[in-house]
């Protein structure tokens, strides 16, 4: 029996399909590309862009039509928003949410293949039982890179985010269980690892002291790295800069396994923009941060996450975020244009910034962003990074990897094995958004 | 949003069914829903999601009353074409809504301050939170403007003292000060060690916001709500 699963959107949804992935495994099915050929077929959904949760219709609406001449069950879960649930419930076999996951065998076995029994379970916000969901062992779709879940869930109710509608509650995963992952995968030879949640660094916070703090599990990451003796980077996404604090960024500068890497979401340089956001910081505290960083960890490379064009955001206001670019000169920034999600509160708002603008502010940053990076790759000329080597890049006879900073380096390579070892490159010629360099030393196998 | 940082998380409890038990109409479209508390834990300032059991429909509502109180309330305004909100206004007691939280970051507790002196501005259903606080805290050292169109919705305004709390009004003249919020704000000369809660549509807040930075008054001291 062959399935076929499609994860759309996120890290989260990317790790929750390898715990997917596990569970069909060991039920007997087996993995095929092939859609035509599956007799089970799964999405796991992203509501954060509209287009994602249209090409969840489409396919379904597809697969409906090869029931009529094949036996064919479909699920779905993820990100889901309760109206989308109410229509999935008549257009999917299955749908069940995340926490539920180890009862998805039982589920396809009580719908039967042939037998047409709507076996539906509502969204429960409070994710109760979660932990069974975390306890299933997953299957893990890399050898050297993997993603652990330590919090499922938001509780912040960013206006222009609809996870807390569909992801329900903040929920800490046990600690033990996260540094028992992380033993194990370091163990088995494991990288590059990213403690995941939606806010990962209001970790701990809802079991109300019985539960350690995200700077204290990360403490603990960096112990179980000095003790293991063996080399690997940790990362964490997303953090929210309302929960960020000092101890975290002093915790990673003391612990050569915690990578020297920050991805800190802005979403806007203005103040005004966002209160409407909703975020529960401003920019004083933002500035207070990307202090902090520079001055603990001054080797850290900072990613940010930036919506241009949300809702009412004037060109002076987006001024302040192209200024607030330009001042805190990140390596990275996921810029999006915004757009209306239904189930966000700022659905019931105008979306009064026109396309043509929208694409204008994004170029602007993107320019921002270019500008900063050219001068800070062209400074690592002649230096030498550690890599992390990820595969063939799309240049013939070349590897490309991630430095710690998750700086994108390419080295000429004609040898497949380097893949997922690390390799330290000398930097021969910089271009604004990735590196290229010359091998100079394979680490042996650890 | 600006948040008071030193307040712990506050836990949040399981959806539970409430029933109402009273509906007070303080306007043609605006009325006080009281529930049961439950033994639902909240801190002043937090919000609630109201929704009708077994369906999808729901609502956030700051919480109207106090820490200390038995009962769970929230201001509600009608909103005509609303899914929520008609139907919330023909409940009556007896009646069961599934309370899901407490939420949010506007919670209030004077302790953190080592400036006493508090500035409350709110339009319409904004004076939630600020009811709430003022239940909770009554010897609070506070200055409350509320902003309306119509005096008829200065809501249970005598449930705070009356010294401490000025009346805006913009559509008539039934208010200690005929006008906007904001236009009784850029009069005021507040402390720069005042701490500042804004609660309302974001237009006001955002003007507001405006006034206080240009009175001096630190960005960190101004803790801000928004009503969407």
């Amino acid at each position: 029996m062959k399935y076929h699963l499609i994860t759309l959107g996120c890290q989260m949804n990317l790790s929750d399909s390898e715990r997917v992935i596990s569970v069909l495994d060991k039920a007997g099915y087996s993995w095929t590309d092939n859609e035509e050929e599956a007799v089970l077929i799964g999405i796991l959904a992203c509501s954060v862009r509209q287009k994602a949760i249209d090409k969840v219709y489409s396919r379904i609406h597809k697969w409906n039509k090869w029931k009529n001449h094949k036996n064919l069950v479909t699920f779905i879960s993820g990100c889901i928003l309760p109206n989308d649930h109410e229509k999935f419930l008549k257009l999917f076999d299955i749908t069940f949410q995340m926490k539920d996951l180890p009862n998805l065998p039982e589920m396809i076995s009580r719908y039967g293949i042939t037998t047409p029994v709507h076996l539906k379970t509502g969204i429960d916000p409070h994710n109760e039982n979660i932990e069974e969901f975390w306890n299933v062992k997953p299957s893990y779709q890399s050898d050297f890179e993997a993603y652990i879940p330590i919090q499922n869930g938001c509780d912040k109710f960013c206006s222009f985010c609809a996870v807390p509608f569909t992801r329900g509650r903040e929920v800490s995963r046990p600690s033990k269980e996260i540094l028992a992952e992380v033993a194990l995968l370091v163990s088995q030879g494991y990288k590059s690892i990213t403690l995941l949640g939606q806010n990962v660094n209001s970790y701990g916070l809802d079991k109300e002291g019985q539960e350690i703090t995200f700077s204290e599990l990360l403490r603990e990451v960096g112990e179980l790295g000095n003790r293991m003796k063996k080399e690997f980077w940790v990362y964490f996404t997303s953090p929210h800069p309302r929960d960020m604090t000092d101890e975290v960024i002093e915790v990673i500068a003391q612990y050569p396994v915690l990578a020297k890497q920050i991805h800190l979401p802005m979403q806007s340089g203005d103040d005004k923009v966002l209160i409407r956001m909703n975020r529960k910081h401003n920019m004083e505290k933002y500035r207070q941060i990307v202090h902090s960083i520079r001055r603990i960890l001054p080797e850290a490379t900072l990613f940010t996450d930036i919506i241009v064009g949300f809702t009412g955001e004037t060109e002076s206001q987006f001024e302040n975020t192209r200024k607030a670019m330009k001042e805190f000169k990140f390596n990275m920034a996921y810029t999006a244009m915004y757009s209306p999600r239904p189930g966000a509160t700022s659905h019931r708002w105008d979306d009064d910034v026109p396309l043509e603008e929208k694409k204008h502010r994004l170029h602007e940053l993107t320019e921002e962003l270019r500008k900063h990076n050219r001068i800070f790759n062209h400074n690592l000329l002649g230096k030498t990074v550690r890599v992390l080597v990820r595969g063939e890049d799309r240049k013939e006879g070349f590897l490309s990897g991630l430095t710690e900073g998750k700086l994108i380096v390419r080295f000429p390579a004609e040898n497949e094995d380097l893949t997922g070892k690390f390799a330290n490159v000398k930097i021969t010629s910089a271009s604004d958004f990735s590196l290229e360099g010359e091998l100079v030393k394979v680490e042996a196998l650890v | 949003m600006y948040f008071c940082p030193l307040i712990q998380k506050t836990k949040t409890e399981k959806l539970k069914k409430h029933i109402i038990t009273g509906v007070r109409h303080l306007t043609d479209s605006t009325f006080v829903l009281q529930l049961e508390r439950n033994g639902l834990p909240f801190q002043t300032g937090q919000f609630v999601i109201l929704r009708r059991p077994g369906t999808i429909d729901q609502r956030e509502y700051t919480v109207y009353s106090g820490e200390k109180e038995n009962v769970l309330e929230v201001l509600v305004r009608e909103v005509a074409d609303g899914k929520i909100t008609p139907l919330l206004k023909k409940m009556q007691p007896g009646v069961e809504l599934e309370v899901d939280g407490p939420f949010g970051f506007f919670r209030f507790q004077p302790s953190m301050f080592t400036s006493k002196k508090f500035l409350f501005v709110a339009t319409g259903t904004g004076i939630s939170p600020f009811h709430s606080f003022v239940k909770t805290y009554p010897e609070l050292d506070y200055k409350l403007i509320h902003g309306v169109r119509f005096g008829e919705e200065a809501y249970e305004h005598s449930h705070f003292d009356k010294e401490k709390i000025t009346l805006c009004t913009s559509g008539d003249n039934t208010g200690e000060f005929n006008g906007r919020v904001t236009d009784y704000l850029a009069g005021m000369k507040p402390d720069k060690n005042t701490q500042c809660f804004l609660c309302g549509n974001s237009k006001m807040i955002h003007e507001a916001f405006d006034i206080l930075i240009s009175k001096g008054i630190p960005v960190q001291n101004i803790y801000t709500e928004v009503y969407f």
